[in-house]
């Protein structure tokens, strides 16, 4: 069980890296002059040569590939994120507040997504075939398909200029969370309705269950002991899945809604050229991602014993 | 198999023909008439620049759904090859392939397409680039775990005792089992690739302007919003049909390949 | 000749074969017997060169074994052939494998001596019965003339009638091709009947080798007269003998 671990954590060490290299390979290869680029972000007019040339070796945009991914790579181990190219602040601090945006608001959408699918699951599952599961299935296909910037578009129409209810753009109070954590828990709830689903039903169908039924076990144990866990299983390993679709949902989100986090600053570095900034969300994503999916892979060997230290 | 192969035909003709079906010319600029209300001259309204919403529309399938179909098809080929080479090449390669797969998921695929487009640059090159490497590792890991169970089944030992080469135990034995759930993985990306595109175009990283594609529309649309609101309501809809009529076909494409297992 | 000498295999910490020492003549057979889980199916794909050897070397006439292109008869006819297929195409892989042209005279010939009618070949496996797909999988190792096949349980899939038929198309066969066969089975009848020698394994090792006769008659090891009283008692040795 130990080397297990050990060789997941090397493992998840190894794509880290990797992730990193790919991250910074495609950024030093950006077409343009990204000296200039800073320049003109940070000066805003007609610059000389010379100034270009001076922001360029500040930057250390002259060293050479790999003499660059090293001087990034070595204080990131340590945590630190480096300086915006075009303010030269420290880019954790913004980083530290746009996700104090970006975090509630994903709490927020999975906490509607999942109290949203656990009831309707558990609801659609009692008759399978009937017209309830019928109707969930339906609604959770159809939610599945729409993209998460045309839905918010769509909440922004209905409840805040047509019915004029709720607060749409920006961030100025609580109550501007509701439209955006609809959005995002909409998403979320029409694909964990279709697993939280699909797993209870084949929860359901384990070739054991019938014997308990037949000695007699009454039926909420079953549930509870046999039913539950096992539907846990493919659960978990979505959560993955969802994490995934609760920061690309949120980065959307941010964009419609104008609501600062990390989607609006990953969206302005970008049209700034700031990389050390896209550096630093890219790589908090990946290591967010890969730890989330490192965890998963630990609790799904504890709930599946089937699971072999093999299919490491 | 059938109702993929009908849904790809339909979705392939609107692409071809919708263009020709347009009531007017899509980039055709009309001031005057710019946000009219949906009525006879223009069925679906026009937009800010009084061009004909229709038309815009059915001319951005060819940009949505070729696009889409483009990208889907390319992830399918170089997934496909990385699962092959992967599950065939022995433990070293599959080492590599696998991390290299796993690197790729590392990162919440639109956020890294936004990223890819956003830094190479708008423009249909670097959306097609985008979509393109953050979409092959499925197809990678399905193709090879179907592989990894196929080296041990009776006729690929069979085959490999023959002496035949392993190209042409990949093309003869390989493939052929592969088709059916790599099919099932395309649907899936396909729709995939539509919600990338768009999304791509929502956020200005996509298709140009004065191209007509429907993240761009949407995007168009969104500032006309109090004034206009139907505009609106129409990109969101071809995406959403599309997507939905394509996850639709991608289920009962997997419900009728489980039955096939279970009978076999 | 085949020469497995002095073989062991090795699957993570455990031996699946130790010191495994096996002979095998042209044109002679050779039946491998054991309980499950003995390490037959080991000793064929040692053979094949399936699995690797810790140890030993496997040659066919002082050369490596897979020179000579073995060929092999499964225990499951239906698996050794790609469902998506006509029997035909995987008849004939060992031919075209090689790009050679079909020798159309000899495919007749293997046909008729398998008692594989014409149309058989041009279906799928679901699409024969078990009998017609294992003489079938015996055509397909045969197509291509090898000096040594190996049968793994070519028999244990097949119902009573079909075995004894089978069983006596392959010696008829090795008659007219002069192969020779490395049978393994965990059915004492058939090994007695058909094989010239038995080599019982036991866990991974060789108990004893004896001549067919002179093992019904006497065993040499104790674990080889377990295995044949065993066999007494189920009515097996006399049922094909």
């Amino acid at each position: 069980m130990i080397r297990l671990i050990a060789t997941l954590f090397l493992r998840a060490a190894v794509v880290l890296a990797g992730a990193a290299l790919a991250t910074f390979a495609l950024l030093w290869h950006a077409p343009g002059d990204p000296a200039l680029a800073i320049a003109l972000a940070r000066y805003d007019a007609v610059v000389p040569s010379e100034v270009v040339d001076l922001v360029r070796t500040n930057a250390g945009l002259d060293a050479g590939f790999w003499k660059a991914f090293q001087a990034w790579i070595g204080p990131l181990l340590v945590g630190d994120f480096g300086k915006s190219a075009v303010t030269g602040r420290d880019v954790w601090p913004e980083l530290l507040s746009a996700m104090s945006y970006t975090v509630p608001l994903a709490l927020a959408g999975l906490l509607i997504g999942v109290s949203l699918s656990v009831p309707l699951a558990l609801l659609a599952t009692r008759h399978p075939g009937g017209w309830l599961d019928r109707c969930a299935v339906g609604v959770a296909t159809i939610g599945a398909a729409i993209p998460a910037y045309w839905l918010g578009l769509l909440l922004i129409l209905l409840f805040a200029v047509h019915l004029g209810w709720l607060p749409a753009m920006g961030a100025r109070t609580p109550a501007h969370i509701i439209l955006p954590a609809l959005t995002l828990g909409l998403g979320v709830a029409a694909s964990l309705t279709r697993i939280l689903r699909s797993g209870i039903l084949e929860a359901r169908g384990q070739p054991f269950l019938p014997a308990f039924r037949r000695r007699g076990v009454a039926g909420r144990y079953i549930e509870r002991d046999h039913v539950a866990p096992h539907a846990a299983i493919p659960v978990v390993t979505v959560f993955g899945l969802e994490l995934a679709l609760l920061l690309e949902g949120a980065v959307m989100v941010e964009v419609i809604f104008a609501r600062p986090g990390l989607g609006s600053f990953l969206v302005n570095a970008i049209e700034a050229r700031d990389f050390p900034k896209v550096q630093a969300v890219v790589i908090l994503a990946a290591l967010l991602f890969v730890s989330v999916n490192l965890l998963i892979d630990l609790i799904y060997r504890t709930l599946d014993p089937r699971i072999g230290e093999h299919d490491a | 198999m059938r109702s993929v192969i009908i849904l790809a035909l339909i979705l392939v003709t609107v692409a071809l023909i919708g263009p020709m079906l347009a009531p007017h010319d899509p980039a055709q600029i009309d001031i005057p008439n710019r946000l009219s209300a949906p009525g006879a001259e223009w069925v679906l309204g026009t937009d800010a620049l009084g061009r004909d919403i229709l038309s815009r529309l059915l001319h951005g399938a060819r940009w949505s759904l070729g696009l889409a179909f483009l990208i889907s098809i390319i992830g399918l080929i170089v997934g496909t090859l990385m699962g092959l080479v992967a599950a065939l090449g022995g433990k070293l390669a599959d080492w590599v392939v696998m991390r290299t797969t796993d690197t790729f998921l590392a990162f919440p695929d639109l956020v890294a397409a936004v990223v890819i487009a956003g830094v190479l640059g708008a423009g249909t090159g670097s959306l097609i680039f985008a979509l393109t490497v953050t979409g092959w590792m499925r197809y990678a890991r399905v193709a090879r775990g179907i592989g990894l169970s196929l080296k041990t089944r009776g006729y690929v030992v069979q085959a490999r005792l023959a002496g035949l080469s392993p190209l042409a135990i990949a093309r003869w034995h390989y493939l052929p089992s592969l088709l059916p759930s790599l099919t099932v993985v395309w649907t899936g990306m396909f729709a995939r690739a539509i919600l990338g595109i768009s999304a791509l175009g929502f956020l200005g990283f996509g298709v140009q302007p004065p191209m007509p594609e429907w993240g761009t529309m949407l995007l168009d649309a969104r500032i006309h919003m109090r004034s206009t609101p139907l505009q609106m309501i129409w990109p969101g809809l071809a995406v959403v049909t599309c997507v939905l009529a394509i996850n639709l076909a991608g289920d009962a494409l997997r419900d009728a390949l489980a039955e096939q297992e279970h009978h076999a | 000749m085949l020469s497995v000498d002095r073989v062991s295999v090795r699957r993570g910490a455990n031996m699946v074969l130790e010191d495994v020492s096996l002979s095998l003549a042209p044109s002679r057979t050779l039946a491998v017997v054991g309980e499950s889980g003995a390490g037959k199916s080991t000793v064929i794909n040692a053979v094949l060169g399936l699995v690797p050897c810790a140890s030993g070397q496997i040659t066919w006439n002082n050369a490596p074994v897979g020179l000579s292109r073995p060929a092999l008869v499964m225990q499951e006819p239906r698996g050794a052939f790609n469902p998506r297929m006509s029997l035909r195409l995987s008849v004939m892989e060992p031919v075209t494998a090689r790009g050679r042209a079909i020798d159309q005279s000899r495919l007749d010939r293997l046909c008729n001596g398998l008692e594989i009618a014409p149309d058989v070949l041009d279906r799928r496996p679901t699409e024969v019965s078990i009998g017609q797909a294992q003489r079938a999988g015996i055509l397909r190792a045969l197509i291509a003339a090898p000096p040594l096949v190996l049968f793994d349980e070519p028999l244990s899939a097949l119902d009573a009638v079909t075995q004894k038929h089978t069983a006596r198309l392959i010696a008829q066969m090795q008659l007219e091709e002069g192969f020779a066969a490395l049978i393994v089975t965990h059915d004492l009848g058939y090994a007695a009947a058909f094989a010239d020698d038995i080599a019982v394994l036991r866990a991974g090792r060789i108990e004893e080798v004896t001549a067919s006769k002179a093992f019904v008659e006497a065993p040499q090891s104790n674990y080889g007269q377990i295995l044949r009283d065993a066999a007494f008692a189920l009515g097996a040795l006399e049922r094909v003998a």
